[in-house]
């Protein structure tokens, strides 16, 4: 699979390809687009960080919002197993996709809930089970 | 069966008239007698099967409407079924974005490697509760947690405003709670463990926090941060690899020293060789100076002296001066 430049101009539906040996990936910054994209989408597992975004405005952006979409590669395989973050990541990644969320978001209130539900679930989880 | 039925009858009324008959002419006939009662046996059969064939006809139409229920029914479940066949084929179906839907096949031992690498971010260390009490069987519910903190309003919100309890007066029942049920746990097991009120200070992950995602100074310290770095130092970052441009920076400055050295090397060689040719040139003049200083004398001392004596003194000192420049010579050489 050719690998697309990281810009928004060009065709960036094509996920980039997974890493193996012998790949010879362009390098941005020295990391790949691959690493690039999986460090990003974890990232988002952070509702901390979400909440920058739209207080950036990020997520008004059409294109933005077409990235978010484009990212949903990173649900299925075999790039999955690749994310070391699944639970929060990929629901964050799920939510983004809604508008109502990417307004809703921008409230320090949502977010801090989020991360306190977040911490709550990991701990109540592993006790159920 | 109804013909039968008539044929008894007769046969008994016929009987019975002939019983009668002779009974009126006062000669009764056993016969007669006896044929009544086998007529009338076998109208009491004849009655017994009507009573059968009574019963089969009841039964008969029981079965048919028997029959007509199920037929209604099938037609009803089939006509349901052509129902629902039909809302079955009008449903559209799912189409899955990736048309070709690949299976990825994983083995046990890929599923264990990715449960052990994502098990760090997904289940907190032993003795990190994230604030939630442990202590009761029931999970909390999300407004337990509510206090203190912007997210107070809209837990509360949330809660229906009943949700008002801190979370400093929520775990302090619950370590109470702890105390009280392993106290007797505690007292069976020996000294052995600490008492529960230690516990906390012994535990390096008392409080500590555990998340499910990658904190913010990690996603700062990340190849994300690294990218806006260069943007920000106006740096393209596209096909620019930090470690290569160091590399290339190390080879550049290897490369410098080399010449340098390189240059100084030939600088040294070239000084040598120009101090030799120097030399050389000195000695060559001092030869020739000798040489003519030598001739000079000799034609001195030839017109001095005689000519036979004159012949063998030079020749005697003049070994003596060369020898000694030839030692000087070696001298040079060895350096």
């Amino acid at each position: 699979m050719a690998s697309e430049p990281m810009s928004v101009g060009s065709s960036a539906q094509d996920p980039p390809p997974v890493p193996d040996a012998t790949s010879q990936e362009p390098k941005h910054g020295g990391h790949t687009r691959f690493e690039l994209e999986l460090e990003f989408v974890q990232a988002l597992g952070n509702p901390e960080y979400v909440n920058y975004l739209a207080s950036r405005k990020f997520l008004h952006n059409p294109a933005f919002v077409a990235y978010l979409d484009y990212l949903q590669y990173w649900t299925r395989p075999p790039f999955l197993q690749y994310i070391t973050y699944p639970t929060s990541c990929l629901k964050m990644l799920e939510l983004l996709q809604v508008e109502r969320f990417r307004k809703d978001i921008l409230s320090p209130n949502l977010t801090q809930a989020l991360i306190m539900d977040g911490m709550k679930a990991a701990v109540e989880w592993h006790r159920e089970g | 069966m109804d013909k039968k039925l008539d044929a008894s009858f007769e046969r008994v009324e016929k009987a019975l008239a002939v019983l009668i008959d002779s009974m009126t002419k006062f000669t009764p006939s056993e016969k007669a007698a006896n044929d009544v009662v086998k007529a009338e046996r076998d109208l009491f059969l004849g009655l017994e099967e009507l009573e059968v064939h009574q019963r089969n006809v009841v039964r008969i139409k029981q079965l048919k409407q028997e029959t007509e229920a199920l037929d209604a029914q099938t037609k009803q479940t089939i006509s349901a079924l052509w129902e629902m066949r039909k809302e079955l084929v009008a449903v559209a179906p799912t189409k899955f974005a990736p048309a070709k839907e690949e299976k990825y096949p994983f083995t046990t031992q890929q599923l264990l490697e990715y449960a052990r690498r994502i098990s760090r971010n997904t289940l907190p260390p032993p003795g990190v509760t994230n604030g939630v009490d442990l202590s009761t069987a029931t999970p909390t519910t999300p407004d337990d947690q509510a206090g203190g903190g912007p997210d107070a309003s809209f837990a509360a919100s949330v809660g229906g405003g009943s949700g008002q309890g801190t979370a400093a007066s929520t775990p302090a029942p619950g370590v109470q709670d702890s105390f009280v049920s392993q106290a007797p746990f505690q007292s069976q097991t020996g000294a052995t463990e600490l008492p529960v009120h230690l516990k906390p200070a012994v535990n390096p992950l008392e409080n500590a926090p555990f998340f499910t995602f990658p904190t913010i100074d990690r996603i700062r310290s990340g190849a994300l941060a690294q990218y806006q770095d260069l943007v920000n130092r106006g740096i393209d970052p596209k096909n620019y690899d930090p470690e290569e441009e160091e590399r290339r920076l190390k080879q550049e400055e290897q490369d410098r020293k080399d010449a340098e050295e390189r240059a100084r090397q030939e600088r040294e060689e070239q000084d040598r060789r120009m101090r030799e040719e120097r030399e050389r040139m000195a000695r060559e003049r001092e030869l020739a100076r000798q040489q003519q200083q030598q001739e000079g004398g000799m034609d001195r001392r030839g017109s001095v002296l005689a000519p036979g004596q004159g012949g063998g003194q030079p020749s005697r000192s003049a070994p003596k001066q060369f020898t000694f420049l030839d030692e000087d010579d070696d001298d040079e050489d060895e350096d």
